[in-house]
């Protein structure tokens, strides 16, 4: 047997995105003198670091069908939180500010849960409202005033900028090692737990998920739990990296969020996806916006318009792609069996 | 009146087992309302273990809310399940998967995203970790214990029906399964993958399984079961070993009257027109050379196993398929169709055997579904809908085919799968086509209903219309057919006239036991 029919679908799809990857780098290396360098890399490793946590917990909850448009409020309240706690005792534990950062993350989560599973009412609704919700407690509990990043221990700061190892002249820093390491570990959690299996039967077939005795309910519920607490080790991440938090911080996310999902592979109906492709379009998303700003040819003002035409080109260039090589795979694996 | 085949079998000696063994599960006495409504009144039934009990009842008469007791997702109102003698309380369909009990239904329930191997282990409880290769072998060990092929690695949205219910079959093993429920397994299946089914049933019920299995096919009730109860508007009718009764008894308990002419085949009405005659239509790689005439007012039936391409014959006759060779003549004018547009145009009616996906929009009300295809009918000279004309229609045809509803604005999907259907013909119908096509026209409706329907479309010819009706069920197909087509894997094996015509016969053409003559 070779290779392409030892692959399965979801891997075919990764593929798939790391060829249109590879094919927006080659042509904006062709396009833009001295892009291929070691800074590329970092801004969008250091921007993807926040982005891929969102995401992976966006993809948790697209899985079961629903969607989270909280996250960003959740961000920025979580960012705002961690730095004013902080600020206050600089002597806080590293790891205790981690896990507050998780638990107010969680927290908010957890409100999106109870609403969504238990109280039913549709997802989009429930954090389309505590998107502005959670939003207005930021505003409120900030009373208007910002994290300044002279206010926070230098350890905080420098964390995300810590070299780890490289590759040649890539860099890996802390902020993306870690956002890494989380999504390798909620993916081989997704694919090898049991209890994992449920979130995609859900999103796969809620009636016969119920008919199998799965708990949808509960099954949704810890969804939104986790994607809060993604969202608040990204609130953590973001207050690492810019250090300055106003009222603003994660503005926009949620859609960035869902844009990263969708665009690697996972399916906005449920059921299916994986967050090493949500995290793939994360980066894809990312790649296109900070190349757009370099490449002359594209004046600002058409420049959202054109990440927006070459986020759909993109699309579908990996949807054909990836449709052509599971044709493929089907000719040679019936080819095999003759 | 009953062919060799399709008699009695020898029953096993049940009633002495009912005598020493506690029943695996048994409904004593049980109730279930609805707010006013009563679904089960004072229910009683016992499965005993090694016994292929069939239940049979009309569409409504209360099956579904029974298995929805038996597999814990309703609560009776009153009365008490037992599982082998002790009560029991099953609160949710976990905690009766936990007692053995698992349900089978026509519309298979599984994972369309996941492969076999996970559709069949998505109920399992115990251990954190997936452990694929060990799972992967146990599903190879119970899709081969029930003697099925299938690739344990397929994604199961690329599966038949026939596969999708093997799965559930296997998932139901795979958790040590007592009572096996079967709701309508058979309704969409071919003749060839149902007998495959009913084997496997019974095999599961010499294993010791109980297996309750309910059908409205009753020449399969008298092939498969033990023992037969029968169900009418909640209330527990009679259990009966398979020997000590017979069809006609039972369609009289079930409907509570005699339907007399269920099976019996009226004269034909077709006259010496050719309405339609196709010449070597092909479809590359689907099928090839199909030639037939049908004269107005006949009822040409069109019968084979799944996967015959009959559906795909009558597609390429209303234009959603591009024919690749052949010659449609049509009222005596050669007739090129591209487009179901045309189709409806020219005359041609097309009732799909899928409700849900093609034939009726589910949420709609009943007169939105009734007017969809022929709209153009109740425009006022603004452009704008006449509601009033509307209906009216629907009234005419709710008045007409026995819809049974309080009025014409209810959602469809609300209605039984026999009313359904009838919204659906009453649809095709309001069109007045020379030409209907009927594919599955009573697939997994009740007798009572299913003798409506026949009604339906003999009362169609007769006023002159002209019928091609495909079904995969044998005493349909020779209950309607004035001459009958066999299609075998994309070929025409032959058109039979109806005197000449026996299940036996039919089934040899459709499964190449015998040649094309």
């Amino acid at each position: 047997m070779d290779l392409l029919s030892r692959l399965s679908p979801a891997a075919l799809r990764i593929l798939a995105l790391l060829a249109v990857l590879a094919i927006v780098v080659i042509f904006f290396a062709s396009q833009i003198e001295g892009y291929l360098n070691g800074r590329l890399f970092n801004r969008i490793s250091s921007s993807v670091a926040i982005m891929a946590l969102i995401a992976t917990g966006q993809t948790l909850v697209i899985l079961t069908r629903n969607i989270d448009l909280s996250v960003g409020s959740v961000v920025g309240f979580t960012a705002f939180a961690t730095g004013s706690i902080i600020t206050k005792h600089p002597e806080l534990n590293p790891l205790l500010l981690l896990l507050y950062s998780a638990l107010v993350g969680s927290s908010f989560g957890v409100v999106n849960g109870l609403l969504v599973a238990y109280a039913r009412v549709p997802s989009i609704i429930v954090t389309l409202a505590t998107m502005a919700l959670f939003r207005s407690f930021l505003v409120e509990y900030s009373n208007a005033k910002s994290i300044t990043s002279d206010s926070l221990p230098t350890w905080l700061t420098d964390f995300p900028n810590l070299p780890v190892f490289s590759i040649g002249t890539l860099e890996f820093r802390a902020g993306f090692t870690a956002s890494l390491v989380v999504v390798i570990l909620v993916h081989l959690c997704l694919t090898r737990l049991r209890p994992a299996r449920a979130l995609f039967a859900v999103g796969s077939n809620p009636e016969a998920a119920d008919m199998a005795g799965i708990d949808a309910k509960r099954v949704v519920f810890v969804a939104f739990a986790l994607s809060g607490l993604m969202a608040g080790l990204a609130g953590f991440m973001f207050l690492a990296r810019f250090g300055n938090i106003t009222v603003v911080a994660g503005l926009g996310f949620e859609l960035k969020s869902v844009a990263s999902s969708v665009v690697g592979g996972v399916n906005i109906f449920g059921g299916s996806g994986s967050v090493i492709g949500a995290f793939l379009g994360a980066i894809l998303v990312d790649l296109l916006e900070t190349s757009l700003v370099r490449w002359a040819v594209v004046s600002e003002f058409w420049r959202e318009a054109v990440l927006g035409a070459l986020i759909l080109l993109a699309v579908a260039t990996d949807t054909i792609l990836s449709r052509r090589l599971t044709k493929l795979r089907a000719k040679k694996s019936k080819e095999a069996a003759k | 009146m009953w062919p060799e085949s399709l008699r009695p079998r020898p029953s096993r000696r049940i009633d002495s087992m009912t005598a020493n063994l506690a029943p695996t599960l048994a409904l004593r006495g049980v109730s279930k309302n609805f707010g006013m409504t009563a679904a089960l009144t004072d229910m009683t039934l016992e499965l005993f273990p090694g016994e292929v009990h069939a239940i049979v009842g009309e569409n409504g008469a209360g099956k579904s809310t029974m298995i929805k007791i038996m597999t814990g997702i309703h609560q009776p109102s009153s009365g008490v399940l037992e599982v082998d003698g002790a009560p029991v309380v099953l609160n949710g369909s976990k905690a009766a998967r936990l007692r053995g009990i698992a349900a089978i239904y026509q519309e298979p329930m599984v994972f369309p995203d996941l492969d076999v191997t996970e559709n069949i282990f998505i109920s399992a409880t115990s251990g954190l970790f997936l452990n694929r290769p060990a799972l992967r072998r146990k599903a190879c060990e119970l899709i081969a214990r029930i003697g099925m092929t299938l690739d344990v690695d397929r994604i199961a949205s690329g599966l038949s029906l026939a596969e999708q219910q093997a799965v559930e079959i296997a998932r139901a093993l795979s958790q040590d399964v007592r009572v096996l429920i079967m709701d309508e397994p058979t309704a969409s299946l071919s003749a060839h993958e149902a007998s495959e089914l009913r084997r496997i049933a019974r095999d599961l019920a010499d294993d010791g399984v109980s297996v309750v299995y309910i059908s409205h096919r009753l020449e399969e009730v008298f092939q498969l079961a033990n023992r037969v109860s029968v169900i009418r508007d909640g209330k527990h009718i009679s259990t009966k070993l398979i020997a000590d009764t017979d069809p006609q008894t039972l369609i009289a308990e079930m409907v509570g009257r005699e339907v007399g002419n269920y099976f019996t085949k009226m004269p034909s009405t077709a006259t010496l027109e050719t309405l339609l005659s196709v010449q070597g239509l092909r479809v590359d790689g689907v099928f090839e050379d199909i030639s037939f005439d049908i004269k107005r007012g006949e009822i040409l039936a069109m019968a084979g196993l799944i996967g015959a391409r009959r559906t795909d014959v009558a597609l390429a006759l209303f234009g959603m398929l591009k024919t690749s060779a052949g010659s449609v003549t049509y009222k005596g004018q050669p007739l090129k169709i591209t487009s179901s547009r045309g189709a409806i145009d020219a005359g041609i009616a097309y009732v799909s055997e899928d409700r849900r996906k093609l034939g009726l929009a589910m949420a709609l009300p009943i007169r939105w579904n009734i007017s969809l295809a022929t709209l153009q009918k109740y425009l006022t000279p603004l452009g704008l809908i006449n509601t009033h004309a509307e209906i009216a229609t629907a009234w005419d045809y709710k008045k007409k085919l026995n819809i049974r509803t309080p009025n014409t604005d209810i959602a469809v999907g609300n209605l039984s799968g026999g009313n359904q259907q009838k919204v659906m013909l009453a649809k095709w119908l309001n069109m007045a086509p020379d030409l209907l096509i009927v594919d599955e026209p009573t697939r997994g409706i009740d007798v009572g209903a299913k003798a409506e329907v026949h009604a339906l479309i003999r009362a169609f010819t007769a006023a002159g219309g002209t019928a091609l009706v495909i079904s995969s069920d044998l005493p349909e197909v020779l209950a309607l057919g004035d001459r009958i087509l066999v299609m075998r894997e994309g070929r025409q094996m032959a058109i039979i006239d109806h005197a000449d015509a026996s299940q036996e016969s039919i089934m040899a053409l459709a499964t190449g036991q015998k040649d094309a003559a």
